[in-house]
């Protein structure tokens, strides 16, 4: 009874967030659903073979990106769709409207938005996973399947890649602003 | 918190979790507002960072505690589904039944007609290959290949154990959930399995499905041998070719103590051998844990444990003073062997274990009763 109970809290804990997930790789709500539900009957019915050491919310995360990506290798297969790569990462990062204080620093959060949204899949997909799900370098390296020292490097340089243009573009806003005023 | 006035990147404030919650909740917010201004170059830099934060909100999902609450009932739905299924070895087999063969014919026709990209991905219908097998089972299997010249032990989660031939590999979970006991073998193994009537043991090696309740026996399957073949030694099990074969049998046959079956890959066919005695390939490859008796009647322990290592190829340690006058009788043929070691253990006596270590076994006693 005490094994259910954990179970569900664990389901209506990490459900959401895995929904939200699967949504950004895959664009068929229903079978994100299915998938998602899939990785938690396994957690179930595996649940005496699973590892100790396994980190929850990795696992999930990991196991549903790897479903998804199965099902879509499947597709591509079947169904002659026609891009062959796999699972890309789709979503999008939205602003804290209510938090920001004034137009300008908003101009500026717009900005960076637009900068972070337009780079490429994986980077995209590592900045959420390191710093929105709060996974460890080494963890994201595994999902992703390259080394973590790559992980290390590709956040970084991405950050810092993204800093340099965010700063051109803010004295051109800035500018502009100027002229407004 | 101690680290953070060594952070020097944006990084460092996004994998914050204390700096998230002080963005985007107020959490802590005198905490940080204090320690932000107390440095000017840091003021700086945790400005630009939370600018990050409110640059890249992850807008949660509407899934509403109903719709939560109607996944966790599907959840749950999957799952009796999944432990019912379990219960017959390949719930898509007893599908292929009622849809009759005439349109799985039909389907493998469709099938080969797609080109050689759907042939890649489907395994050779006509034969198993222990790489087919083991990736239909996805569920974290341990792999132990024997490159030594030596059989080696493997002790299962069960307490069964199989002596590993070598050039031969095993594949296991690391416990058995569920209804079952599978286990992948691709060489030779010979395997004492631990009773349990409830969960059966099953043993996949190439084409052919051997189930056990409790016993042991020989299986012999290396993927370049054309032959398959199971001995018997105790106990009752029984082998039927695996059913992802298009072409399976569902009947089993039944193989009691001493008698074999041997599979003939090419042809897909069974040949029973009733008695092994007469069949010089199969005895002259018996292993010394087929021929040694585990029948004791009044032997010194010490000799009983020099059968144990010959057998198993494992070192015993044991106090030799104190089990020096100990004599048993017992029998221990159709036992694996940690459930050996446990009866020898209760039979000197209460405070007598054992303990195991990979191949190195001690057994602490204040001697026998």
């Amino acid at each position: 009874m005490g094994d259910e109970l954990a179970f569900s809290t664990l389901f209506e804990r990490y459900y959401g967030s895995l929904i939200r997930y699967g949504n950004s790789l895959m664009a068929y709500p229903e079978r994100v659903q299915d998938c998602v539900q899939d990785v938690f009957a396994n957690v179930w019915l595996y649940r005496n073979s699973l590892s100790e050491s396994v980190v929850v919310k990795a696992y999930l995360l990991s196991s549903v990106r790897k479903r998804i990506a199965r099902l879509h290798e499947r597709d591509t297969f079947f169904r002659q769709t026609t891009s062959l790569e796999s699972v890309e990462f789709s979503l999008d990062f939205s602003m804290e409207d209510q938090l920001i204080a004034n137009e300008e620093t908003a101009a500026q959060i717009a900005q960076l938005n637009r900068l972070i949204n337009a780079l490429p899949a994986r980077q995209k997909e590592a900045l959420y996973l390191r710093y929105h799900q709060g996974l460890s370098i080494e963890q994201i390296g595994e999902m992703l399947d390259i080394n973590h020292q790559s992980v290390s490097n590709l956040l970084h340089r991405c950050i810092q890649h993204l800093r340099r243009e965010w700063k051109g573009d803010l004295t051109l806003v800035l500018l502009l602003f100027a002229r407004i005023l | 918190m101690q680290q953070r006035d060594q952070y020097k990147n944006i990084e460092d404030f996004l994998s914050d979790e204390s700096f998230l919650k002080w963005v985007r909740q107020g959490d802590q917010r005198h905490h940080w507002e204090e320690w932000t201004v107390e440095n000017p170059e840091r003021a700086k830099l945790v400005a630009e960072a939370r600018l990050w934060v409110l640059a890249m909100r992850v807008s949660e999902t509407a899934v509403s505690p109903l719709e939560t609450q109607n996944a966790l009932q599907a959840v749950w739905n999957k799952i009796e589904e999944e432990e019912h299924s379990q219960e017959r070895p390949m719930p898509v087999v007893s599908l292929w039944n009622r849809i009759g063969w005439r349109s799985v014919a039909a389907v493998l026709a469709l099938g080969l007609s797609l080109g050689w990209l759907y042939k890649a991905q489907t395994p050779t219908q006509e034969k198993l290959t222990y790489a087919e097998l083991i990736k239909q089972d996805t569920d974290g299997l341990i792999e132990q290949t024997n490159n030594t010249n030596k059989p080696q032990l493997i002790t299962l989660s069960d307490g069964s154990s199989v002596l590993l031939q070598p050039k031969s590999k095993l594949s296991y979970p690391k416990s058995f959930a569920g209804n079952e006991r599978n286990v992948y073998l691709s060489g030779e193994g010979f395997f004492e399995i631990s009773k349990n009537p409830k969960k059966p043991f099953f043993v996949f090696a190439n084409e052919i499905v051997t189930k056990v309740i409790g016993t042991s026996f020989r299986v012999k399957a290396y993927g370049d041998q054309p032959n398959v073949e199971v001995v018997v030694r105790t106990g009752k099990v029984n082998v039927s070719s695996n059913q992802a074969l298009s072409s399976f049998n569902t009947a089993s046959i039944q193989l009691l103590p001493n008698q074999a079956i041997r599979f003939v890959r090419n042809r897909l066919a069974f040949e029973k051998i009733t008695d092994i005695t007469q069949e010089k390939e199969l005895t002259k490859a018996v292993a010394p844990i087929e021929q040694l008796s585990f029948e004791f009647s009044d032997v010194p322990v010490a000799q009983i444990l020099k059968t144990i290592e010959q057998t198993y190829l494992v070192e015993i340690d044991y106090p030799r003073e104190r089990l020096k006058d100990c004599y048993l009788t017992t029998s221990l043929s159709d036992q694996p062997l940690p459930e050996k070691l446990k009866i020898l253990c209760e039979s000197l006596g209460n405070t007598t274990r054992y303990e195991m270590n990979g191949n190195q076994i001690t057994i602490l006693s204040e001697g026998c009763n």
